[in-house]
């Protein structure tokens, strides 16, 4: 099989770079092991959350004009400051087109709480986390119900109050807690554990008892403003419910993103890979790249675990399979390695300086800002030092950066991948 | 003991993605879902097999989990293997025939106008409700008369004459129920200068496995690892079925879940459109006449699960005047001899309810589907005629209507 490009790795950077090279009618395949990070991800796009000193980042983009110059090596820096801002806002078009409208605070990061009642510094989010109405109603300081479904286990209204109590930005703002009872609540609960946010969510796609729930949440609130809850409101037809529900309760009803499967994540996931689809990308799923044949500066062609030996050629590839958790990196007990094509990888040989005695180390663990080592052009080596002039590496899989120290993620993914397809397209123009 | 072939569990890190995309418990409670009942339980069923759950035999083995799955965890082979380890062996006469295809087989296509005809009457189907708890709502395939093996026999030597050949598997389906199937392949293969060697030895075991019979699965896939090697070493020859289950059973079912050593096949084996798509793209393609039909694809679980699924799209792309609307991949729900059970047969249409709107949606003239089980599903479920690719590609060889 020989497409123009083949992309290694279905998820937020790979589909992002997929998507934009199968606009232009390239012919583009998508390989994916297993569903994507999204699948455990918040749901909202972070930019850019904390400096260097960990404090909060309010306006990311100021703050990346100057970042870039003193950190080269940060894959933002290689994609440059400017075509960050146009992978993000290419970015919310594309999702746009396929129903999912992303909020943000201008310029600025807004807030999003978690299931703890941490507030995580972000970007873009889905309109029940973030909007014109939830800021104005926030401002005013109005009455805020934390509400739970009963036999959920993954989120304690209890806790996260407590936590949202802390902060300096809930001082004088009511919070209360309360629980609503699923009409259905007898059939799942013959496996109370497998009681998920996905089969809520299903349970709300029926529609079938969106008008009690109403109900149940109304009261529940009793006169808050808010009614913050897991984000269950379905997969496919949350909009709708979410309007119904604001609607017949007369609350604002917001998503809180909870343990993985995240709702929120996966309605990211789906729209990719819809709008993927509809521009003629191939999205083969639950097939992994083993290998792949190097020749000169160009790779040639990939091999796949269940293509049974027949190779997939392209003009262009791109390696976009993730950090240590989605297995684009693995470590060895004394090295870090890039399991597809053995490239050439920033880390560090003395496996007690990959991380840092404490969980949170305020510095970040060393080993997330491991990664494949490219140039200015996203160009990886291979382990005997030559350049692949067709192969680009997007996404958590890139070193010198830490998303989580940062809060930067999901910016990094959408732009290097972003970054990845335009470089292509120049190569091809 | 514990196998170390076997911990694959260990590598879960509950993180439910596969039971999110899990058709059964996206349709009912009853089954809690590839993770509870694969690697959750798993190291309690090692512990003690009075631990094991029931509502694991909910399990269809689509293997949409494995497709899901982050972190490479076999969960449907860990499911259907402790099926058949810690559970009684089943003796209802009704799992037993079901199982058996090709004793069945060879008996009904005997008498297949009998046959045929009595299983349609209502009396029968309610006693076959009754007593062998087969939902009488449900459809049988048709007998064949005679056997595809027969019909070969006559033309084996014109095969053979063909300077390239491939061996063909054709499995149960092909050989008792539809030999038009087989004659279609023939067509095909020969269009590309290619004979066409049918080796059949023994049913795959695809429907043994699904109802416990392992020793038996075992022994045919012995069997047929064998005589396909054999059949194959004689011209070097690649090995295809057309059939995306019997496929996936000879290639990675055969090694994953029933621990055989099927490397001498392993390589040459090919799902027929991986075998047909490389051929064309090398540039042996025959000439194709304009097949003008509105149709839809639907994707069986198990090509989804091997990965060939973009195969099969680009043959049919390559036919002309073919409107293809590729449906999103959904199970259908009949897995193999899952929904010819009453107690399984309302999980095995809500599974396919999606799929069937899906269908309506797209209205088309036929459906295409690679997988014979998916096709009497989709059949009986909704108005649409189904048709495999190889037969609408062999329509377009030939002229034929479709």
């Amino acid at each position: 099989m020989r497409y123009d490009c083949v992309i290694i790795g279905g998820g937020l950077s790979g589909l992002t770079c997929g998507i934009r090279l199968a606009e232009t009618g390239a012919s583009v395949a998508v390989i994916s092991t297993g569903m994507s990070a999204l699948h455990f991800s918040s749901g909202s796009i972070d930019l850019f959350g904390y400096n260097g000193e960990g404090r909060t980042v309010y306006r990311p983009f100021e703050f990346l004009d100057e970042f870039v110059g003193s950190n080269p090596r940060h894959p933002y820096a290689l994609c440059g400051a400017r075509q960050v801002r146009e992978a993000l806002f290419y970015f919310r078009g594309q999702l746009d087109l396929e129903g999912i409208e992303l909020y943000n605070n201008d310029e600025s990061n807004h807030f999003h709480v978690t299931t703890l009642g941490t507030l995580k510094p972000t970007f873009f989010s889905q309109r029940s986390v973030f909007n014109e109405k939830i800021r104005l109603a926030f401002e005013k300081k109005s009455m805020i119900a934390a509400l739970n479904f009963e036999g959920y286990r993954d989120f304690y209204p209890e806790l996260a109050v407590i936590n949202l109590r802390r902060n300096v930005l809930f001082r004088n703002i009511e919070i209360i807690t309360g629980k609503i009872v699923y009409p259905d609540y007898g059939d799942p609960q013959r496996n109370p554990f497998e009681y998920r946010s996905v089969d809520i969510a299903r349970i709300f796609d029926t529609e079938r008892y969106l008008e009690e729930l109403a109900v149940q949440i109304r009261n529940a609130a009793s006169g808050a403003a808010f009614a913050a809850m897991p984000a269950f409101l379905g997969i496919s037809n949350f909009k709708r419910h979410h309007k119904l529900l604001q609607e017949l309760t007369g609350l604002l009803i917001y998503e809180i993103p909870t343990l993985p499967p995240s709702i929120l994540g996966m309605r990211i996931d789906n729209a990719l890979k819809s709008r993927f689809a509809s521009l003629g990308g191939v999205y083969i799923a639950g097939d992994t790249v083993t290998g792949g044949s190097i020749s000169g500066e160009r790779l040639e062609s990939v091999v796949t675990e269940n293509g049974g030996g027949s190779a997939l050629s392209a003009g262009s590839f791109v390696l976009a399979t993730g950090s240590f958790f989605s297995g684009g990196l693995v470590s060895e007990f004394s090295r870090v390695r890039e399991p597809v094509l053995d490239l050439k990888v920033y880390s560090d040989a003395e496996r007690s300086r990959w991380y840092a005695p404490e969980f949170f180390p305020r510095r970040g663990h060393p080993f997330l800002e491991y990664g494949v080592e490219t140039d200015e052009r996203l160009n990886p080596k291979t382990g005997d030092g030559r350049r692949v002039k067709n192969l680009y590496c997007t996404g958590a899989l890139l070193p010198y950066y830490n998303p989580i120290k940062e809060g930067s993620g999901g910016g990094v993914a959408v732009s290097t991948g972003y970054r990845a397809a335009e470089l292509i397209l120049e190569g091809n123009s | 003991m514990i196998r170390l072939q076997n911990i694959s569990f260990d590598h879960c890190i509950k993180c439910t993605v596969c039971t999110v995309y899990c058709p059964v418990a996206r349709a009912t409670h009853h089954f809690p879902g590839p993770k509870q009942s694969g690697p959750d339980t798993e190291r309690l069923r090692i512990k003690s097999p009075e631990l094991l759950d029931e509502s694991l035999k909910y399990c269809t083995n689509c293997k949409r989990c494995e497709i899901a799955c982050p972190s490479n965890v076999k969960i449907a082979d860990i499911i259907q293997s402790s099926k058949w380890r810690y559970f009684k062996k089943s003796l209802r006469p009704r799992d037993f025939f079901l199982a058996h295809t090709d004793l069945m087989g060879s008996v009904a296509t005997r008498a297949s106008l009998l046959v045929n005809f009595f299983i349609k009457l209502p009396p029968v189907k309610l006693f076959l409700d009754l007593f062998f708890r087969i939902p009488s709502e449900r459809r049988f395939p048709k007998y064949a008369r005679g056997s595809f093996l027969a019909w070969y026999k006559k033309h084996r030597a014109e095969q053979e004459a063909f300077a390239e050949r491939a061996v063909y598997f054709p499995g149960c389906y092909v050989n008792y129920n539809n030999h038009e199937l087989g004659k279609d392949v023939v067509t095909v293969l020969n269009a590309m200068n290619i004979g066409v060697i049918v080796s059949y030895e023994k049913c795959c075991g695809v429907p043994l496995i699904a109802n416990g019979y392992i020793d038996r699965a075992r022994k045919n896939a012995l069997l047929n690892i064998n005589s396909l090697a054999a059949s194959a070493a004689e011209s070097g020859a690649r090995i295809i079925s057309a059939s995306s289950s019997c496929s996936f059973a000879l290639k990675h079912e055969y090694r994953n879940l029933l621990e055989l050593d099927n490397s001498a096949i392993f390589d040459s084996l090919d799902y027929i459109t991986r075998f047909i798509h490389e051929r064309f793209l090398k540039g042996n393609l025959p000439e194709l006449k304009p097949v003008r039909l509105r149709a839809a694809y639907h994707s069986p679980c198990h090509l989804e699960r091997m990965g060939g699924v973009m195969n099969t799209i680009e043959v049919l792309k390559k036919i002309p005047g073919l409107d293809l609307t590729i449906l999103h991949s959904e199970c259908c729900g009949i897995a193999g001899t899952y929904g010819f059970k009453k107690e399984y047969y309302r999980v095995s249409q809500k599974v396919g309810a999606e799929l069937f709107k899906r269908i309506e949606r797209a209205d088309p003239q036929i459906v295409i589907t690679d997988c014979e089980t998916c096709k009497w599903q989709i059949e009986m479920s909704t108005p649409y005629r189904v048709e495999h690719p190889v037969t609408v590609l062999a329509r377009s060889i030939d002229g034929g209507k479709l």
